[in-house]
């Protein structure tokens, strides 16, 4: 897939408040946050805690109050930005929600064309997309998007965004409401993104997922940052999880019961048990 | 996003405290009388009871406002016609246009008229919830279910359908935001191309809401309801001496317009 480099993501002292009735309800405060490219972020923290609100100013979908987001250095109202913008892909919460098409071919093409690409250009990042979600052409172009399974269908929608040929990821909570089985190919396509360079930030509360996937996490509580930077379970990194009502990653804890460095904890299953045997 | 549908506003005022079934009545006889006579003197008891009704509701007049501004052009093309197709004796005349003194006060009276009905309406959906006015409505239709109305069911439907209009408004919003995501332009292109652009919106509301309407109705059923059989409220309707207060001086004044 073309032109999956990824972008550098910052934002400076962000700050969102939701306006209801005379009311004013503030959801992201002064949140600084840098994601280099091809780096992979998770963003943890309890319901509430404003992960949403934050992606939506990241992709610029709401206007933040104050505070700037910076897309490869570039900053609001320069030249160039809204190019930028674009190349930031989100997937929605029960991204699945947002499917409309009659066949899933017509339902990834419609960013694209929104876009205005030629249609040859169309139809191979569909078929490229669609490849890259693992759902192939072949066997699901042609289907009707209700018609496949919940996991299929969170992956279709994936696969809808990553037409447009993102170079940073944005997800919010990617696993939620997704049986074991679907969970792992989902993650299994994340990692293929992450590998492939793309920036990606993700938002849930599945510590282990997010452990698997980020080389760094973000905690957010109340809207600020609690924390941010590597892991850093060396140093109270499992006391800051607690402290957010999150847990440590499972791999992590066996590493500390097992009294081996937890700086050396395994990301996957199969890490540790090479490390063990 | 802020919808003006059934507004309520919550309060403890003397109004907001009445059977909401006193309610309904006192707003539908003041409304049918301010038809039958047509007279100034009688529209002016009726302003005066709607001006009594505004202040003891304690509601905020911008809200009054707010429910009068959907109709004001009603209004005014009211008040224009009657100036201008009234016929009568000219003391103003500008070609085939003449006004005339009975042309103004015709057209005073049908808009002022129009504009006391929109307040009496205003002062009851404003103090009433609506779940006591689907309540309320839902007692006084009882004598159609001898006609096999259904009214009782048909008064939950309206209820859920209010209930859920907030819900469906925060849905709209994220599906909206999820497809601006993907490119989708809701504000730009002429009248047919937005139309086409509400597609992608209006599929997968329609996919929620049949969805959301699937479990409430299981949810339902698992919790025993069952269509057409009597059921007790959790807020009874009661009625007491204030209810016929009100009623009496609805019917006082509905008698002193009509004699005056």
């Amino acid at each position: 897939m073309s032109g999956l480099a990824g972008i550098h993501v910052a934002c400076r002292a962000l700050s969102f408040a939701y306006v209801e009735g005379d009311r004013s309800i503030p959801a992201v405060n002064e949140v600084w946050l840098e994601a280099a490219p091809g780096s992979s972020t998770a963003l943890l923290g309890p319901s509430g805690s404003g992960k949403s609100t934050l992606l939506l100013l990241l992709r610029g979908l709401l206007e933040a109050d104050a505070g700037t987001v910076e897309l490869d250095g570039v900053a609001p109202g320069a030249a160039g930005y809204p190019a930028l913008q674009r190349s930031v892909g989100l997937v929605f919460q029960q991204a699945e929600r947002q499917l409309f098409a009659a066949s899933a071919r017509d339902d990834v093409a419609f960013g694209p064309r929104q876009l205005g690409w030629p249609e040859s250009d169309v139809e191979q990042a569909v078929a490229e997309s669609l490849e890259r979600v693992g759902l192939p052409m072949q066997r699901f172009g042609e289907r009707h998007p209700y018609s496949l399974s919940g996991g299929e269908q969170r992956r279709l929608a994936l696969a809808g965004v990553l037409a447009m040929r993102p170079r940073a990821l944005l997800l919010d909570e990617p696993f939620v409401s997704l049986d074991p089985g679907a969970r792992r190919v989902l993650a299994a396509v994340l990692d293929g993104l992450r590998d492939a360079g793309l920036t990606l930030i993700l938002a849930t509360h599945d510590v282990d997922q997010a452990w698997a996937l980020c080389d760094g996490r973000i905690v957010l509580a109340g809207g600020r940052v609690a924390a941010a930077g590597g892991w850093e379970f060396e140093a109270g990194g499992e006391e800051t999880l607690r402290a957010h009502c999150l847990r440590t990653p499972s791999l992590v804890e066996l590493w500390r019961r097992l009294g081996r460095p937890v700086a050396e904890a395994p990301r996957t299953p199969a890490a540790a048990a090479e490390a063990l045997l | 996003m802020r919808m003006a549908i059934a507004q309520y506003y919550p309060g403890s005022s003397v109004l907001h405290h009445f059977d909401p079934r006193a309610k309904i009545v006192a707003v539908t006889v003041v409304a049918v009388a301010l038809f039958t006579r047509d007279a100034f003197r009688a529209l002016a008891v009726y302003a005066a009871l709607a001006a009594i009704g505004l202040v003891l509701s304690r509601v905020p007049p911008v809200w009054f406002w707010r429910g009068l501004r959907p109709v004001l052009w009603l209004i005014v093309l009211t008040f224009i016609a009657q100036v201008l197709f009234v016929p009568g004796e000219a003391f103003f005349r500008l070609g085939p246009i003449g006004l005339s003194w009975r042309g103004l006060e015709l057209a005073g009276y049908l808009s002022l008229r129009l504009v006391v009905l929109v307040l009496v309406g205003s002062l009851l959906t404003l103090t009433t919830s609506p779940i006591s006015l689907t309540d309320g409505l839902a007692w006084l239709t009882r004598p159609l279910r001898a006609l096999r109305v259904p009214t009782e069911e048909l008064a939950l439907m309206v209820t859920i359908a209010l209930r859920f209009i907030p819900t469906l408004l925060v849905e709209l919003e994220a599906i909206m935001r999820a497809q601006r995501a993907r490119g989708a332009d809701f504000s730009h292109g002429g009248p047919v191309r937005r139309a086409r652009s509400l597609v992608p919106v209006l599929v997968p509301l329609f996919v929620v809401s049949f969805r959301r309407a699937d479990d409430l109705a299981l949810a339902m059923e698992a919790r025993c309801y069952v269509p057409g059989v009597r059921r007790s409220r959790l807020h009874p309707l009661r009625s007491g001496w204030a209810d016929a207060v009100l009623l009496a001086l609805v019917a006082a004044a509905v008698l002193a317009a009509s004699l005056i």
